[in-house]
């Protein structure tokens, strides 16, 4: 009779992670391809409208890296907690709250100077995702109440605010048939740096930076990967493991909170629900997908962003935009399921 | 006499106690095996989405139901496949299976968006106008009582059952379950897609008799709450059926504040819910000491090394 047993590789390939994302992404193009000769659509024409109306000009192109933004920084806030092997989910959440911590801040004050002005509404939208995370990472650090599931249910506190407060207290007498806070004021606008990109971008990719840097080059992020992985290590190495989760939560937080701040200043200049479209839930995919590495996520990030872009321009031939969702998914799955080929080896023996 | 608006407060608690409580008995099984599965959202809107679709095409509703539960079963055995025969991250693949879930169930149900079901699970009994707490249980649909059904036989096999045991011994210590020769992958496989079954007779019920439409995303969040309802429960069926009750009657009580002489924003009474889970589970936690019962195992994928 035979067996099969399973061991686990000694080596790893060090791009495994990077084939399994192709290897994932080509089994999504699949899947998605059945997906559409079902509907009796041509995958290879919807595709290709798809390329063509995410990346084929440099204004389709700056609309998908827009689209990134909040991707790769809320993906980048997920790693960052991930350092210490906790899971936000909160991340949606986290973005609302950002662009109505600033829009807080814009309301309550006036700054003559523009940048400076800017500067201060972002931090305040980085603050306000910090402030976001604070009941569940409290609760986890002082307590060990699971925050997987206190971080998603805040997302779901925080849209119900933010339906509260743009059908109340902020509500624009202007906007009549769609419930939305005031616009700000033009001079807080973030500035394009060419065509429609947003210098949005530009901090996106500093706090890509930041994140490799903050992971993966500074003493806290070993001290961070010491309290995530071993308690017993991180207490023989004098590391608080509570306080780097609180700290990591915190500044994860703050990422995600960013990137609803920058939404409002570039994309829907007023809080709204149109803020984010579950950008926060495809940020996790993004992060999963790359094994939680920085610059992946913001490759990564920057390909799901035009992904998305060429979803919704292809609902104008009457194909349902959640197929580029159901491709983001896919890939992740086909991933974990290449992960297995790269990790494991399958051997076969004769037994007897 | 008892008051027609605290019949309606009942009726409300118990319906939406029936929805949380089967996925978070289904939810409670899979992790008694170890495996945790995040993907309860996903699962019940997949089993919403196919059974609706069924019952608005062949209006027959026993096979609205029978399809809901196949079809989230056979979603759930995804996250089965990869976690337990493939090994990899339950967290990661349980949310996928959410955010897949949400979104294969956008894209199958988007044509029957606002269509109105014709045929309605009918109350078992047949009670006019029911006018006391025991008429408002005896007018409760079929699935009420499947729900309560299934509420005893999972407590009695969990507990009774060589099956039953085989789960908690794989879900509480892995090395002694594989020295005595348990069967763990299939084990904690059959597990999985039970759960996926409850989780879709959930997401039938939500369909044919909670809310009979179909809307994008109109899960809302309840698989979360299941989720923590099955901490809340300790793990065990009928402290899970107790706390269902529980949030089921706050969920109830929300849009009811006003008529009882609160006065509260309709947009801060649909967030209560998700704020006590919160609140619940934070004191709970802190009263059992961060210990909240849960298997030793839950979240471990398996793995034999080599000999």
């Amino acid at each position: 009779m035979n067996k099969f047993l399973l061991s686990k590789k000694l080596y790893r390939n060090e791009l495994a992670t990077f084939y399994s994302f192709l290897i994932g992404f080509l089994i999504a193009i699949i899947v998605g391809s059945i997906i559409l000769l079902i509907q009796s659509k041509n995958p290879f024409d919807v595709f290709s409208l798809m390329l063509k109306l995410s990346i084929g000009s440099l204004n389709s192109l700056s609309n998908s890296l827009n689209k990134a933004i909040p991707l790769i920084l809320a993906g980048l806030g997920i790693a960052i907690i991930n350092s210490v092997k906790l899971w936000n989910i909160g991340a949606e959440g986290q973005i609302f709250f950002g662009a109505i911590a600033l829009n807080f801040v814009y309301i309550n004050t006036s700054i003559e100077n523009s940048y400076l002005y800017i500067f201060l509404l972002l931090a305040s939208g980085f603050i306000g995702g910090s402030v976001c995370i604070l009941l569940p990472a409290l609760s986890k650090v002082l307590f060990g109440v699971n925050e997987i599931i206190t971080t998603l249910l805040t997302n779901y506190i925080v849209f119900g605010l933010t339906i509260y407060l743009i059908n109340g207290v902020w509500k624009d007498p202007n906007s009549l048939n769609f419930p939305a806070a005031a616009y700000v004021s033009e001079s807080v606008y973030l500035p394009t740096v060419f065509g429609k990109l947003s210098s949005g971008f530009l901090i996106c990719i500093l706090f890509t930076l930041i994140a490799y840097y903050i992971k993966d080059k500074s003493v806290f992020g070993y001290e961070m990967r010491i309290a995530g992985g071993s308690a017993l290590t991180a207490i023989y190495a004098g590391i608080s493991a509570k306080q780097k989760a609180f700290i990591a939560m915190l500044i994860g937080g703050g990422f995600a909170g960013l990137a609803g701040a920058i939404e409002l200043l570039s994309q829907t200049h007023r809080v709204s629900t149109g803020i984010s479209q579950g950008f926060g839930y495809t940020a996790i995919i993004v992060a999963a997908i790359t094994g939680m590495r920085p610059l992946g996520i913001f490759l990564v990030g920057s390909l799901f962003g035009a992904l998305a872009i060429g979803g919704s321009v292809i609902q104008t031939i009457g194909v349902s935009s959640y197929i580029s969702d159901i491709i983001q998914a896919t890939t992740l799955f086909g991933a974990l399921i290449a992960q297995f080929f790269f990790s494991y080896e399958i051997k076969r023996v004769k037994d007897d | 006499m008892i008051d027609i608006q605290f019949l309606g407060l009942v009726n409300a608690t118990l319906q939406a106690a029936t929805l949380l409580f089967i996925a978070a008995l289904g939810e409670l099984i899979a992790e008694k095996s170890g495996v945790l599965n995040l993907g309860v959202e996903g699962m019940i809107s997949i089993g919403a989405v196919s059974g609706f679709i069924t019952a608005i095409n062949t209006e027959n509703l026993f096979l609205s139901i029978i399809v809901g539960i196949v079809s989230a079963s056979l979603f759930s055995s995804i996250h089965a496949f990869v976690t337990v025969i493939l090994k990899q991250d339950q967290t990661v693949s349980g949310l996928i299976l959410t955010i897949l879930g949400l979104s294969l169930s956008s894209l199958i149900g988007k044509k029957y968006v606002g269509k109105k079901l014709n045929t309605k699970l009918e109350g078992v009994f047949d009670i006019e106008n029911p006018s006391n707490i025991l008429e408002i249980i005896l007018a409760q649909n079929i699935i009420f009582y499947i729900a309560i059904i299934l509420m005893i036989v999972t407590a009695f096999v969990l507990k009774r059952t060589m099956f039953g045991r085989r789960i908690e011994a794989i879900g509480e210590d892995l090395k002694s379950a594989d020295s005595m020769g348990l069967k763990i992958g299939k084990t904690q496989f059959i597990a999985t897609c039970v759960g996926g079954a409850f989780a879709g007779l959930s997401g039938v019920y939500l369909t044919l008799s909670y809310v009979p439409y179909w809307t994008d995303g109109m899960t809302s969040g309840r698989g979360w709450i299941a989720l923590a309802l099955v901490i809340f429960g300790g793990w065990k069926p009928y402290r899970t059926a107790f706390g269902a009750l529980l949030f089921g009657f706050l969920e109830a009580l929300g849009p009811r504040l006003q008529t009882y002489g609160f006065e509260m924003s309709p947009y801060i009474v649909k967030i209560t819910p998700y704020v006590i889970t919160i609140l619940v589970l934070i004191v709970l936690t802190i009263l059992k000491n961060g210990n909240t019962g849960a298997p030793k195992n839950i979240g471990i994928p398996f793995f034999r090394e080599n000999r």
